[in-house]
């Protein structure tokens, strides 16, 4: 039975590395040059400007600024959104809610305001202040580089947006509001112009996602 | 349209009586003109009342008025206290309104919220005056229908003559009743025909706190009463060294910004007038929000206090050291301490030997954290302070405590000092220590106006009067057959530990030695719901649910078979407790939650039974993870507090020990850095959340008709222990460090 | 000169409209009904209606609330006499008392919104409402009688 194996359905030592150089070639070349890393939206395949390697550089600055708890506090992979720098579960536990402004007497904007209220520990707030809708969590908490950059790319998994959109969205008062912190938060790693600056030149040059 | 100003009405609080049955009398007492050699007698409404005696007014159309006359933190007594009057009196509850007793020691008692004792102290005095007043009502009545005072009957506030077919109501009778001497020996009532007391009755507040009546110190309202608050040192140890308040000052609504000494030096404090910080920096201002906002323009230095002294009744002098606190160093501190001899505190047999000759020591050390009390009302208390009277107003526990230091920091007789006692928006023990109402009154007497002195949130979680921070070492010999032959707790803490020598387990065991050591800290603190018991019970009921296990024992077999030796062969002196009603709360808790019976496999269940503050409290937690997290799903409880007197009331006392004692187990803390308190707020300072609440909690009284005792604090002890036991079930590992959660989750632990 | 509608009745209020609605409302309107506890939105008691939502008022600026509807703890019922306030008294739920207010002003934007609420519904909506007695139990059994009350009533909370 053994030999049976073997010879039938083992595949001999050297095709198996020939296999596997090809699958890692191909691996690579995916990822570093595109083929379906921005797939799931079609404007941005074959693109005049692309250059997935400006665009993967300048992704992993985006990414640093979308894991900092100013971002993905907000994006959490639960129906509770997330609080402070350490990025603990909010302490009253308010739920996401179908709209993801929260539910019942918990719902965001009765303690978040249109402004931040001042002082330590006290609510940030936006006139947009939510999470993403339960039909669209857009979760950022927990993923990975590659991940989040085909997510975002993903038209039906970003919200429904196009490239327009999407440009348009790192200007949303709400993403800005990352940067207006309140007392006593960290704010992101990049300054607000610098990270528009880097998701343009991500989406520009192509949307690539990293390996 | 109503337009308004900060002018407030000059009506002033409104005091209102509330109907037993949930009706709403209402009356007005005009606070600018109160007397205070009128104490015990309502103003605005004394020609109706006639006072039978210090607890009972009755109007001549039969109104039958209880005064409370212990404050009200939610412990029930507004209620439950005045059914003992109505008891004895045979009053109809329905038609009793009640209402808070003034501060007056001579015709209400000693009037302390505290230490569970309201029905201890009360028990008695209330049921002799009830059935007192009801003597002289008899009398009346026989002396009105000439027939002899025996053959008097009374029922729901109505005299009978059965004979002539006679009748009245008490008020036909009151003022006559009111003329004939108070009666002595009375025959009080069998309490196995009681008729109010024993069956549950509502909250005679219920009606104003659901509708958001006036009820508690921050609601007190006066014509031209300012806000005060003060600014504090940020950390324990520091202390103002100077100030710029110009730009305070340009703020709106601004009146004063001064300095304002607490004691001077040398003033002799008594044992609850804590001193946290001395040197107080004071705005003043109309509102309460432009003081806020105006204390953030405040410019201060704050310097290092050093070592200073606190001078003690009888010129005894207290120095407190000047070091800047941190968490981790008093950690530290702890072991050191642990390791030097300490003040013996009881010693039975020769724990020694034992020792020495044990086949196994088992030996485990317990900590817990600074709490604080994080009353949902925050310290506050108003005060109008003029040349030649005073009157203070606000939540507190003990007047009786705070009335001869206040008298003599605003150099006033006592009886010229009026103090009106509000609902508390909850105590837990910090409300028995004065320092905010003898800020308060300085406060007015510097300004020669009515203030209300009002801590924000901050203020009050900084400030100190904490529970404190304690450490236990538990030793326990056993023979090569796992007997426990000698048990060894020596406990310490900053400043003070929490042994109680002569609880059980001493008395059960031959050889047995207490030890207790104190490290000295200007950290404040004070009692916390069931002081030194809260973190005693926690330590000793972990290391015998673990004795147990190492023992092969059930941890409920264990702890009887020790309360059988206990009761049968006491060891030693003085063991403070009974133990067939310890026994007892852990028989019925075991029979309650099924231990040992199926049904409750889904379960990590922790049992633990605690004896303090003269009542008996068993619990069993069960215990479930939930979205990976340790969850309380159901706790059964079973007390023995003697008669129960209202007993749904009773019930909620002990649900809401039980929800205290989960989130303070696992949640609650309070650290230090160089000082200063790290958690300012609810943010930062977890408390137990509505979801995080047990679904079920049943609860189990043992019916007997021993005088009863309170409920207050000894529900809570026991809790910690069980939900540590609990825990360990769920997770296969012992936790010997409060809060609990923080070290399940602490990398340490991994 | 600020203008407010609260339990539908209007006050003109001289006041910074930076103010939050809760010391308006307890220092300058006389409804102390809604309490303070924390000043930063953490523990909910005091918690008030604008246009139905339970906001903390102690985090909203009055300005806010001018054109808005308000409603506090003074003005839930007519005669303290909604369903909610009716199920505190009979399951006797307070201890202390100071936080209930809020407890009920969350527990009727949850009632209103839904008519059947479940345990975990009960969790979602309450958990932003300290008790420091304890009292969630209680709290709860209130608010799943006062469901019933309101169904057996047809009343609109």
């Amino acid at each position: 039975m053994k030999q049976y194996f073997n010879k039938r359905y083992i595949l001999p030592g050297r095709m198996l590395m020939i296999i596997l150089g090809i699958v890692i070639v191909i691996g690579v070349a995916n990822s570093a040059f595109m083929v379906d890393s921005n797939a799931d939206n079609k404007e941005f395949k074959q693109g005049k400007g692309n250059d997935s390697i400006a665009s993967v550089k300048a992704f992993e600055d985006v990414y640093e600024v979308l894991k900092s708890p100013r971002c993905m506090n907000c994006h959490p992979a639960g129906d509770v959104p997330l609080q402070g720098d350490d990025s603990h579960l909010h302490t009253m536990l308010p739920k996401r809610g179908k709209d993801g402004h929260g539910l019942y007497a918990m719902k965001c904007g009765n303690c978040h305001q249109p402004e931040n209220t001042p002082g330590l520990h006290t609510p940030p707030g936006n006139p947009k202040w939510a999470l993403p809708p339960s039909d669209m969590k857009m979760v950022f908490e927990g993923k990975k580089p590659r991940e989040l950059a085909l997510q975002i790319m993903d038209y039906n998994r970003n919200g429904h947006k196009n490239k327009a959109k999407l440009l348009e969205h790192a200007r949303d008062t709400l993403v800005k509001a990352g940067w207006n912190m309140g007392e006593g938060r960290n704010p992101p790693p990049l300054t607000f112009k610098e990270f528009v600056a880097a998701w343009d030149t991500w989406i520009e040059k192509g949307g690539y996602a990293p390996k | 349209m109503e337009n308004v100003d900060n002018k407030y009405s000059r009506r002033a609080f409104l005091k209102s009586s509330t109907l037993a049955g949930g009706g709403l009398l209402l009356s007005f007492t005009c606070l600018s003109g109160f007397s205070s050699s009128g104490k015990g007698v309502d103003a605005g409404t004394a020609s109706e009342w006639i006072e039978i005696n210090g607890y009972i007014k009755i109007t001549p159309d039969n109104i039958i008025k209880i005064l409370n006359p212990n404050p009200e933190f939610g412990q029930n007594v507004m209620t439950s206290l005045p059914m003992i009057v109505a008891e004895e009196l045979d009053a109809d509850w329905q038609k009793v309104v009640v209402e808070m007793g003034p501060h007056d020691s001579i015709k209400l008692g000693p009037q302390f919220t505290g230490g569970s004792n309201s029905m201890r102290m009360y028990w008695k005095p209330l049921r002799e005056a009830g059935a007192a007043a009801r003597q002289m009502l008899k009398e009346a009545a026989a002396q009105a229908w000439s027939v002899p005072v025996e053959e008097i009957t009374t029922k729901a506030g109505m005299l009978h003559h059965e004979k002539s077919g006679k009748s009245g109501t008490y008020g036909q009778f009151s003022s006559k009743a009111a003329t004939i001497p108070v009666p002595k020996g009375m025959k009080l009532k069998d309490v196995k025909s009681f008729s109010v007391v024993g069956n549950s009755k509502k909250n005679v507040e219920g009606a104003k706190i659901v509708s958001g009546k006036p009820l508690f110190g921050l609601d007190y309202k006066y014509e031209g009463m300012l806000i005060a608050m003060i600014e504090h040192p940020p950390a324990f140890g520091m202390k103002l060294k100077d100030f710029d308040a110009s730009e305070t000052l340009k703020m709106p609504g601004i009146k004063d910004v001064f300095r304002q000494k607490l004691y001077e030096d040398g003033f002799e404090q008594a044992a609850f007038d804590t001193r946290t910080f001395n040197d107080l920096l004071v705005v003043v201002g109309k509102t309460t929000w432009e003081v806020m906002q105006a204390r953030k323009k405040l410019k201060v230095t704050w310097e290092p206090a050093g070592e200073t002294k606190n001078t003690m009744g009888g010129k005894k002098e207290v120095i407190v050291p000047g070091e800047l606190e941190c968490t981790a160093r008093q950690l530290e501190k702890f072991k050191e301490y642990a390791a030097k001899p300490a003040q013996q505190l009881r010693k039975d047999g020769d724990p020694e030997t034992a020792f020495k000759n044990a086949a196994q020591v088992i030996e485990r050390v317990y900590t817990a954290p600074f709490l604080a009390h994080n009353c949902m009302e925050p310290m506050n208390f108003f005060a109008h302070v003029m040349e030649d009277k005073a009157l203070v107003a606000g939540p507190l526990q003990v007047p009786g405590f705070s009335e001869p230091t206040l008298a003599k920091l605003i150099n006033l007789p006592a009886d010229k000092i009026e103090i009106q006692m509000t609902r508390m928006g909850g105590g837990f023990g910090l409300r028995a220590y004065g320092h905010y109402i003898y800020e308060a009154a300085l406060i007015s007497k510097k300004l020669k106006a009515p203030v209300k002195l009002v801590y924000t949130r901050e203020d009050d979680m900084t400030y100190g009067i904490y529970r404190p921070m304690y450490t236990t070492t538990y030793r326990a010999a056993l023979d090569a057959n796992k007997n426990l032959i000698a048990l060894h707790v020596k406990g310490g803490g900053i400043p003070e530990h929490a042994v109680h020598a002569n609880r059980f387990p001493a008395g059960t065991i031959d050889n047995y030695l207490a030890e207790g050591w104190r490290i000295p800290s200007n950290i404040t603190i004070g009692a916390f719901r069931a002081p030194g018991s809260n973190f005693a019970a926690s330590a000793e009921q972990m290391f015998l649910d673990e004795l147990a296990e190492i023992m092969g024992k059930d941890p409920i077999d264990f702890r009887l078979e020790l309360l059988k030796r206990g009761k049968e062969t006491p060891v030693g002196k003085n063991n403070d407790y009974d133990a067939d009603r310890y026994a007892g709360v852990l028989k019925l808790v075991k029979e309650k939650s099924g231990w040992n019976k199926a049904g409750s496999e889904k379960y990590s269940r922790g049992v633990a039974a605690y004896f303090c503050h003269n009542s008996y409290v068993a619990h069993v937690v069960d215990m479930v993870k939930r979205n990976g997290q340790p969850y309380v799903e159901r706790v059964f409880s079973a007390a023995d507090c003697g008669v129960v007197i209202n007993p749904d009331a009773a019930a909620n006392m002990v649900e809401g020990a039980v929800v205290d004692g989960i989130g303070n187990a696992l949640y609650g803390g309070l650290t230090m850095n160089n000082g200063e308190v790290q958690q300012k707020n609810f943010s930062q300072y977890r408390i137990i959340r509505s979801n995080e609440a047990p679904q079920k909690i049943e609860v189990n009284f043992v019916q007997n008709d021993i005088d009863p005792t309170g409920l207050g604090e000894p529900p809570f002890p026991p809790v910690f222990g069980a939900v540590a036991s609990a825990l360990y079930k769920l997770t296969g590992k012992r936790l010997y460090n409060y809060p609990l959660i923080n070290q399940l989750n602490s990398p340490d632990n991994a | 000169m600020i203008t407010l509608n609260i339990n539908k009745k209007t006050y003109n209020i001289d006041v910074d409209p930076n103010t939050p609605l809760l010391w308006v409302l307890r220092d300058h309107i006389n409804l102390v009904g809604t309490k303070y506890g924390c000043g930063v939105a953490q523990c909910g008691a005091c918690t008030v209606h604008l246009n139905g939502e339970a906001v903390r008022s102690c985090v909203t600026k009055v300005s806010r609330a001018v054109g808005q509807k308000v409603v506090t703890i003074e003005g839930l019922s007519e005669n303290n006499d909604h369903p909610l306030q009716k199920a505190w008294l009979e399951k006797d739920v307070a201890q202390c008392g100071y936080c209930q207010a809020g407890q009920i002003m969350s527990a009727a934007a949850l009632l209103r919104e839904n008519k059947s609420p479940t345990d975990q519904d009960i969790d979602n909506a309450m958990s932003g409402n300290i008790c420091r007695c304890g009292t969630y139990l209680r709290i709860k059994s209130a608010i799943l009688l006062a469901a019933e009350m309101q169904k057996k009533e047809g009343r609109k909370a």
